[in-house]
């Protein structure tokens, strides 16, 4: 089953008893954050607000679409039980069927259309989410789409937008994402306006792929399409050339201004702490809004995991992960993310490992930016998706001196979002980045230097293994 | 005392009292307007009280942390919808000058 747009996702959702309905009228200030946030904390289903304060009825704000392992079986179309192996798995083979989109000439985008002096983005009942955030967040779980003007190339990314008034949103896309990069090498040396659509309530498929790190000129439509076994429909926006999700809720279309600022946040991220404060963020006019009659708008409550962040977005981030060291001659065997771990630490299993490996593996890993923080390799044996083998062999098998390798990151490519991090270093996206190998070294002869595993399946006989299994119940168990 | 206003400063002392200065300032009054933001000129000062013809500035940190006192905001004239410069130019800046 794929879902074609956020109605029908809704309608599952309903079905499989992973959604609440809010009826009861709710303020867009703080109080959706909070219940939001809690809900999060309490593991509880994705929440409909369906009466928000000083806006119409018939306007609704959708929170945690894939804020648990279940949601994002049931968007993939799989059992709501799918183990988290298999969602990693099942991703990981559905992406490489990339499926083109589908152009309409129209869709459920236009069913209303706003544009120029009539825009007004307090149209659309922005959350204050948290106590203090630097205003009201438009965009937290969106699709931010822009182009490259050469290659005509578009990219989607997840950014988030605050309201900086009735024309105008300003936004946290960092300098080495996709959208920076293009901003800095392709628009702002001519000084010319960057196009962009911020676009919420699409599938939750494209939202995922829209979160997700693919490389510089893939086409995520085409990932969305391959990972939702449909093709994703598409429709041009109304004042530029970008193509949007046919059956989103709302579309913001904007142009990023080249030679203008304006501020941005704080806002409380997804490793579960507000740490990078107010900056100068990018600024983007808005020049026309579309969107479906009783619009829903899809926003995330960031915070402390589990939110969509913490475990869905760690899928595509740790396949992401997988495919690069692959590609670089790796001997990786999995890669995986806890919630818990906020995209900060990731777990690689190898074949074989060492020093030299684990040194290789920190060089790609912070070659064009570094989100990772902690890297802990691990042999395989380990089974990465189980944290208590992780933390065992990371007791057990990192030297502390020798294990423990620490590189500094070029100066913008660290991740400001890093709490542990000084003011100075997260104003300049400057991050050490530290691995842990729990890897045998390989010159270590078998015989003498590697230690016995003493587990039920490593140091026994196979003739007593089976015996053991065989009579297990006889033993009285 | 007139309308609330709200301003985030890396810290309080980045305050400039007492001359015309330019600052983003986000509107306070309730509805669906309350956050978004103006960047004035104005003249800023920690005593409210000898302000009174000044509306209400409440100030919170780079961070997003309320200072307790708020201090007296005197808005003579908007100053634009936004600043000039470059995006991502606070950040380019910190990295060229470390």
């Amino acid at each position: 089953m794929s879902f074609k747009d956020l109605r029908e996702f809704i309608s599952r959702l309903k079905e499989t008893g992973d959604i609440k309905f809010v009826k009861e009228e709710v303020d867009w200030e703080l109080e959706v954050g909070a219940v939001s946030r809690r809900n999060y904390e309490l593991s509880g289903p994705a929440i409909l607000f369906e009466k928000i304060k000083d806006y119409p009825s018939g306007y609704s704000i959708l929170n945690g679409s894939l804020g648990t392992f279940r949601r994002v079986a049931i968007a993939f179309g799989l059992p709501p039980e799918t183990s988290v192996r298999e969602l990693y798995r099942e991703y990981e083979k559905r992406k490489e069927h990339l499926i083109p989109p589908k152009i309409l000439e129209k869709g459920p985008c236009k069913e209303n259309i706003i544009r120029g002096s009539d825009v007004d983005v307090n149209h659309f009942p922005a959350p204050y989410i948290h106590e203090g955030d630097g205003g009201r967040y438009i965009g937290t779980w969106d699709i931010v789409v822009c182009m490259d003007p050469d290659t005509k190339w578009q990219n989607w990314g997840m950014y988030r937008f605050m309201i900086h008034n009735e024309r105008y949103i300003v936004g946290f896309p960092r300098l080495h994402s996709h959208l920076g990069l293009l901003l800095h090498q392709k628009y702002k040396p001519k000084n010319k306006p960057m196009p962009i659509a911020l676009v919420l309530g699409a599938d939750p498929i494209s939202h995922l792929i829209a979160s997700a790190s693919i490389r510089k000129g893939i086409n995520e439509a085409e990932v969305s399409g391959a990972v939702n076994r449909e093709a994703i429909e598409l429709v041009k926006c109304e004042t530029n050339d970008l193509m949007v999700p046919a059956h989103a809720e709302i579309v913001i279309e904007g142009e990023i201004l080249p030679d203008a600022t304006a501020q941005e946040g704080p806002f409380g991220e997804y490793p579960g702490y507000r740490t990078e404060g107010v900056r100068m963020g990018v600024l983007a006019r808005i020049n026309a809004i579309t969107f479906r009659d009783n619009p829903i708008l899809t926003m995330i409550s960031l915070g402390i995991p589990p939110d969509d962040n913490s475990v869905a977005t760690p899928i595509t981030s740790a396949i992401a992960v997988k495919e690069r060291l692959k590609a670089s001659g790796i001997p990786v065997t999995d890669v995986y993310t806890p919630p818990e771990a906020v995209i900060h630490t990731v777990i690689i299993g190898v074949k074989s490992g060492g020093n030299a490996i684990v040194r290789q593996i920190l060089d790609i890993l912070t070659t064009r930016r570094s989100d990772w923080s902690k890297i802990i390799v691990v042999d395989q044996d380990v089974d990465v998706f189980d944290m208590a083998q992780v933390i065992h062999a990371l007791s057990t098998k990192c030297h502390p001196r020798r294990g423990i390798i620490i590189k500094d990151v070029e100066k913008g490519k660290g991740n400001p979002l890093t709490p542990c991090l000084t003011p100075e270093e997260r104003r300049a996206y400057m991050a050490p980045v530290v691995a842990f190998d729990c890897t045998w070294p390989p010159e270590w002869p078998k015989e003498t230097h590697i230690p016995i595993k003493s587990s039920f399946n490593e140091i026994y006989p196979e003739e007593i293994k089976q015996k053991v299994i065989e009579k297990w119940k006889s033993y009285g168990f | 005392m007139g309308k609330e206003w709200l301003i985030f400063v890396p810290g309080i002392e980045d305050l400039i009292e007492g001359k015309e200065t330019i600052v983003t300032i986000r509107d306070l009054s309730p509805g669906r307007k309350k956050y978004n933001a103006k960047v004035v000129k104005a003249i800023l000062s920690r005593n409210p009280e000898e302000f009174p013809e000044a509306d209400i500035l409440w100030v919170r940190s780079w961070i997003g942390t309320l200072y307790q006192r708020p201090w007296a905001i005197k808005i003579i004239e908007e100053a634009g919808d936004y600043i000039h410069g470059s995006p991502h130019g606070e950040t380019l800046g910190s990295i060229s000058d470390l």
